[in-house]
């Protein structure tokens, strides 16, 4: 690897590797196998940097979802042999999950504020499925609620979020 | 997940209320799809998409911890033996597409995303500027309707590519499988011809592959030579040719 890329990739990694295996430990939970998701998407960042298109979002906005897609792919494959494990651990769904980290940040206060402008139920799908990588038909079925209710409220709770931390667009 | 395939279908009438949980990763695999190839036709969708994303990746960024101490190094020492892609912006017919994927190119995209983090230092970003300056002029020769390719043995070992575009009066030049120099040496590109010997460029190295490197300014009568010669580069060439190719 070209001396110049390396540092490249040095400096990208001090700024996403945190956010990067925050999420991904958040859905995966398994701390190896979190250790093992957060490498591939930190390769593929190496790998893909060329195909990152300012045009169509934010380069943090970007790796952030990759790597979310990466953790639930990985949390699904390996959710049939322990659903049962699931099932019982969403029983208790803290859902003041974004609390439970230990460190403080401005970014985190500014999102906690913002979950809380959320109605309980737009609050609840949004942590069953960013949080724990649950599909919307079974945040439906966990929270007893129509299928197409979770669907919109999903949204309208995106939308809210959207603009409550002033995102662009 | 039965369940929600059914439920999609029933609700398929507005496919772009599903955006909320596409945006989240909250399809199942059939449904995510779906909305997908919906997505592809419908910039509003795409639009409004992107910007749900940036919402949810917020939540994610949100969730920072720092990640195992050794973890670092283990990324780093994987990286040094994988291989980079290519941009997916540039079309090329699929003959030329293995000239762009060595090197130059995604490098360019490693320190663009430094710099877009704001995390470069200020040679990083005199790289990217060549880089993307290069990497627009390799693009323009690998896409131009006249653009052939030609393939040649080196004496002495390896094996060049060159795309020529005479409209454009520049050729690309890739070689693979060339001897190692020392670090004092390096291999140097020329154009020979009635015009007089001109140097055309150094060769990047990444592990025995050159990255693309672009010439300008040929002239008809001009010949492409390749030589070995300090690593600096030697204002006109010492060595022997190593390819002597009339263009």
């Amino acid at each position: 690897m070209a001396r110049g890329d390396a540092a490249a990739f040095d400096a990208v990694y001090t700024r996403v590797a945190a956010p990067v295996f925050g999420i991904v430990s958040r859905v995966v939970r398994d701390p190896a196998q979190s250790e093992e998701v957060t490498q591939e998407v930190l390769l593929e960042v190496w790998r893909t940097a060329a195909r990152f298109d300012a045009a169509r979002g934010s380069a943090m906005t970007w790796v952030m979802t990759m790597a979310h897609r990466r953790a639930v792919d990985r949390v699904r494959a390996s959710a049939k042999q322990s659903e049962r494990e699931r099932r019982t651990a969403a029983a208790q769904i803290p859902f003041d999950e974004v609390a439970e980290a230990a460190e403080a940040s401005l970014d985190r206060e500014r999102v906690r504020r913002c979950l809380d402008s959320l109605t309980e139920i737009q609050r609840e799908s949004v942590v069953l499925a960013y949080y724990r990588g649950y599909t919307y038909g079974e945040v439906a079925s966990l929270l007893s609620v129509p299928a197409g209710t979770v669907k919109t409220r999903m949204r309208d709770a995106l939308i809210r979020l959207r603009d409550c931390l002033g995102v662009a667009r | 997940m039965k369940l929600t395939g059914i439920r999609l279908h029933r609700t398929g009438r507005e496919p772009h209320t599903l955006a909320g949980a596409y945006a989240m990763d909250a399809l199942a695999e059939a449904d995510r799809a779906r909305f997908e190839r919906h997505l592809a036709g419908c910039e509003a969708c795409a639009q409004e998409t992107a910007g749900l994303r940036e919402a949810a990746a917020a939540l994610g960024a949100a969730a920072a911890a720092s990640p195992p101490p050794g973890l670092r190094q283990r990324v780093m020492a994987a990286a040094a033996t994988t291989r980079q892609s290519g941009p997916a912006s540039v079309r090329v017919r699929p003959r030329l597409r293995a000239v762009l994927a060595v090197g130059a190119a995604a490098a360019a995209g490693l320190v663009a995303l430094a710099v877009v983090f704001g995390v470069a230092n200020g040679s990083m970003r005199q790289q990217l500027n060549q880089a993307q300056a290069s990497s627009q002029q390799i693009a323009a020769v690998l896409t131009a309707r006249d653009a052939t390719m030609m393939t040649r043995p080196v004496t002495g070992g390896g094996t060049a590519t060159i795309v020529m575009s005479p409209s454009r009066h520049a050729l690309v030049f890739t070689a693979a499988g060339l001897p190692a120099l020392p670090p004092s040496r390096g291999y140097e590109l020329w154009l020979i011809g009635p015009r007089g010997d001109r140097p055309a460029g150094t060769l990047p190295m990444h592990s025995g592959m050159t990255g693309p490197v672009i010439a300008a300014g040929l002239h008809h009568g001009d010949r492409l030579g390749l030589s070995a010669e300090p690593a600096v580069g030697a204002p006109r060439p010492t060595g022997p040719m190593i390819l002597d190719l009339p263009l």
